[in-house]
């Protein structure tokens, strides 16, 4: 029991020996001295987004204008609805699997 | 509703926010500098200058920082570090000021008013008891958390802190029953 008394007297004083440090500038000096941030992420998605926009309007073009669209209408139209079903599930599996890894590896990044 | 440190690391790591790092640079400056004050015994432009190099470290590595820890906890790991590369540097790491403490701690060479101040008998542990002391009994971190600053194992740790308060008590005996 003393010896605990004689623990919490000593653990009272030594918190008692570290006081409140006033700031004082020191939080602005340190911030002056931060490297100069990158461009923001707003600015890098909307780069990003711009050039896929871009590609995507390339790729219509030097695809003959779309007709590529209707070949893969046609050739789907021919397949039996069994195996459009399994594309369907196939694709929306796909989907959900990559949406499901990027949530993950967003979120262990930010606990991280 | 302010925001929690885990908060402010997240905008750090997604935006670079410079005002975020600045808000925890604030609500831990104290905490940092005291410990570092009470290592680099009381060297205030020094201590300080260690814990200006200390946030910077914690904004080029925050991507390092797990969460596994409190982020005081991770901080208090930088600090300790850059005061023992800077010691490393002036050559005054503990094989070096062991010799000295010793020669401080004989009761002759030891003012007598001075035995009894707490910040003076703390400086007069060894570095290893001193840190532990400072991290467990003043920074209240538990047993676990200041053997992840210090990078040593759990049982050594208590040990350190064991014999520290050992010491001070012996210090300050008389004081305490003043």
């Amino acid at each position: 029991m003393d010896g605990q008394l004689q623990e919490d007297w000593l653990d009272a004083k030594l918190r008692d020996e570290l006081p409140y440090i006033d700031d004082d500038g020191f939080t602005s000096r340190v911030s002056q001295q931060l490297p100069v941030r990158r461009g923001s992420s707003k600015a890098r998605a909307a780069i990003l987004l711009s050039f896929t926009v871009i590609a995507a309007v390339l790729a219509y073009v030097v695809a003959g204008g779309g007709s590529f669209v209707m070949d893969v209408v046609g050739w789907f139209a021919v397949k039996p609805l069994a195996a459009l079903y399994l594309i369907t599930i196939a694709c929306g599996l796909l989907v959900t699997g990559l949406a499901v890894f990027f949530a993950l590896s967003r979120s262990r990044k930010l606990r991280s | 509703m302010s925001l929690t440190d885990a908060d402010l690391v997240a905008r750090v790591l997604l935006d670079d926010d410079h005002h975020a790092f600045s808000e925890l640079v604030r609500r831990h400056q104290s905490a940092v500098r005291g410990l570092l004050r009470n290592l680099t015994r009381a060297d205030v432009a020094l201590a300080d200058d260690l814990a200006q190099e200390t946030f910077l470290k914690a904004y080029k590595n925050i991507r390092s920082f797990r969460g596994e820890a409190k982020f005081s906890t991770w901080l208090y790991r930088i600090a300790y570090n850059s005061y023992r590369e800077d010691a490393r540097r002036r050559k005054e790491l503990v094989g070096i000021d062991e010799t000295q403490l010793e020669a401080e701690q004989n009761p002759q060479t030891v003012n007598p008013a001075l035995r009894q101040d707490l910040m003076y008998a703390l400086r007069l542990l060894p570095l290893h008891e001193r840190t532990a002391v400072l991290l467990c009994c003043q920074h209240g971190l538990t047993h676990e958390e200041a053997a992840r600053v210090l990078d040593i194992p759990l049982g050594t740790v208590k040990t350190n802190v064991l014999r520290g308060r050992e010491k001070l008590k012996h210090s300050l005996a008389a004081w305490q029953h003043n």
